[in-house]
């Protein structure tokens, strides 16, 4: 994307348009979303070693709710359909992580696999009955699992620890990495990250991404392709819950505490607004959507401190306005006019 | 009718809801033929193609080669070989054209026979292969009419149903399509029922046709008898014999 505007800078000056419109077309979108991904790897490297330790853990923050927008975006974007209760699998995934951390000491990396579990296996019994709702009804079933959820937190106190929650220890860097907590918690985060996107990238390439690609542009022509709505659309929900699941217990790693409080019915709307914003059924839309939902609260809250609702609320409505295919469909919206002016030139 | 009847429907009703818009169909098409169905807007010719592939409710028997299709879920019909091009081509607007056409093939297994048949469709509609990596939604009327039954036959279907091909292409691009579903049904011997207003298209093409009004067949026929009839020609082909 930038390589022309750097030719034309270099000393062949003469005939720098020329060798720059050649270089641009050598960069096909394919080579230049691997470049992307190349870069964005190198940078999220790179960072933990640049930024005081706060900032690092936003950044992996920031990565916690791009593995939960995964997930949503694999339900809303790519088979169209609709949950407003997206942070109940991730508040499981995250209780369940510290519940096996807590009561039976399991070594931490096997939470991972066993909590993401958990979550797709309920995501997969919710799924069931949503599958003979759509659109409002579905909205509505899924806004109530959201909020049945922090009650039967705070009701099993025996098990979940109650209002007070569970505390933890963190996941200890290993001395042979020389890192501090907050870096290890940082490149943990990133490896699931990067797991997870390979598996969602893989996913939606199959067949099956087929299948669920043409579930959302056209239910009764899919059927008639041999696609077995009820099926598909269960294990959507039943993936989708289970990047969430993942995303919550990378989530228990880094706070080191869960508390029913941290799972209320505004961390749903807020993933969905998050997703929504970041670009629905985009590649960067989750990542774009974890920035969003990670720094405009906070961002808001410098702005107003008495009202960062209200901030976090107009941006969403304006960024809507702007950008109606999300801030992802508004970055390649972007790429592209400056491409076309560079190779003009 | 045929001897070897390859489709067999009877006293088959069908509709959406409380309404019923089929009353007590009966026909038979035989194996390897192309039958047109022919009626007046509102006739339940559509909703004959429904409920041949599952999607309205139904009554009555619908046979396909001696086994039983009626009341089957649509997806469970596209398995036993029943490739529906529906009204408005269903086609999937954001994914490319070869997405949609390996879509086509979701029944079936089998990487290298996917292949070859994405190579048999190109021959029969070489603009798609030019049109590979676009998305669907960027392909004119008649290019996505060619995709949807390149699709359709991606599933190698026993049963071809065609719901209005011709609805808004332009009549060179209309004949065209006609003569390649011609050549699609000598070639693969694929038993093809194609509903279509322009009745004597439809009738070029076809070795039987039927009347359907009011949800019921009035008119059976050969294609030239029908052409023959007084009243198809008054109504439907525009000229008095």
């Amino acid at each position: 994307m930038r390589g022309p505007a750097e030719v034309t800078d270099g000393p062949a000056r003469t005939d720098a348009p020329a060798r720059g419109r050649a270089l641009a077309r050598s960069i096909t979108p394919v080579r230049r979303r691997w470049i992307a991904v190349a870069v964005l790897l190198a940078v999220a490297c790179s960072l933990p070693f640049q930024l005081v330790p706060f900032r690092v853990f936003q950044f992996t923050m920031v990565m916690v709710y791009a593995v939960a927008l995964l997930g949503l975006n694999l339900l809303v974007g790519h088979a169209g359909q609709i949950s407003l209760g997206h942070g109940a699998f991730f508040a499981v995934g995250a209780y369940a992580a510290a519940i096996m951390l807590d009561r039976w000491d399991l070594p931490y990396p096997l939470t991972l696999p066993i909590a993401a579990a958990v979550a797709f296996v309920l995501g997969l019994a919710l799924g069931l009955p949503a599958v003979r709702l759509r659109g409002l009804y579905l909205a509505l079933v899924t806004l109530a699992i959201a909020i049945f959820l922090v009650p039967l937190l705070k009701r099993f106190e025996s098990v979940t620890g109650g209002s007070m929650g569970l505390t933890l220890a963190k996941p200890a860097p290993p001395a042979w990495t020389g890192l501090a907590e907050d870096q290890w918690l940082y490149f943990l985060t990133l490896a699931v990250t990067v797991l997870a996107f390979l598996l969602a990238h893989g996913l939606l390439r199959s067949r099956v991404g087929r299948a669920l690609h043409a579930v959302r542009d056209n239910e009764a022509a899919a059927e008639v392709m041999g696609v077995r709505l009820p099926f598909y659309k269960t294990l959507a929900f039943a993936w989708s819950a289970m990047f969430a699941g993942a995303a919550g217990c990378v989530y228990t790693w880094v706070i080191g505490f869960v508390s029913p409080d941290s799972f209320v019915v505004t961390l749903s709307i807020t993933l969905l607004a998050g997703i929504v914003v970041g670009g629905l059924g985009s590649f960067s839309g989750p990542l774009l959507g974890g920035l969003f939902v990670m720094f405009v609260p906070s961002i808001s809250q410098d702005i107003n401190d008495a009202a960062p609702g209200v901030i976090f609320g107009l941006l969403i409505i304006v960024v809507m306005y702007v950008a109606p295919t999300g801030l992802a469909g508004l970055a390649g919206r972007v790429a592209r006019s400056t491409e076309n002016i560079l190779r003009k030139e | 009718m045929s001897t070897d009847s390859f489709l067999t429907i009877s006293d088959l009703s069908a509709g959406y809801g409380d309404a019923r818009v089929l009353h007590g169909v009966n026909l038979s098409v035989g194996r390897g033929e192309i039958c047109a169905i022919l009626g007046p807007n509102g006739a339940g010719k559509t909703t004959l193609l429904r409920a041949l592939s599952g999607a309205v409710w139904t009554r009555g028997s619908v046979r396909l080669d001696g086994a039983g299709l009626a009341r089957r879920s649509p997806d469970a019909i596209a398995r036993r070989g029943v490739a529906h091009v529906p009204e408005g081509r269903g086609t999937f607007m954001p994914l490319t054209v070869e997405e949609n056409l390996r879509l086509g093939a979701f029944t079936r297994r089998g990487r290298g026979e996917v292949e070859a048949d994405l190579d048999r469709i190109h021959g029969y509609f070489p603009v798609l292969k030019t049109r590979l990596r676009q998305v669907a939604g960027s392909l004119s009327g008649g290019e996505q009419q060619m995709l949807a039954i390149g699709r359709a036959l991606m599933s190698r279907p026993r049963l071809l149903l065609l719901d209005e091909p011709s609805l808004g292409l332009a009549p060179l691009v209309t004949r065209e399509l006609f003569r390649i579903v011609r050549t699609i049904n000598e070639q693969e011997r694929t038993t093809v029922v194609v509903v279509e207003q322009n009745a004597h298209l439809a009738l070029d093409i076809a070795q039987q046709a039927h009347v359907l009004e009011s949800g019921r067949i009035v008119l059976s026929g050969s294609a030239d008898e029908i052409r023959a009839d007084e009243q198809v020609a008054q109504s439907y082909l525009g000229y008095r014999v």
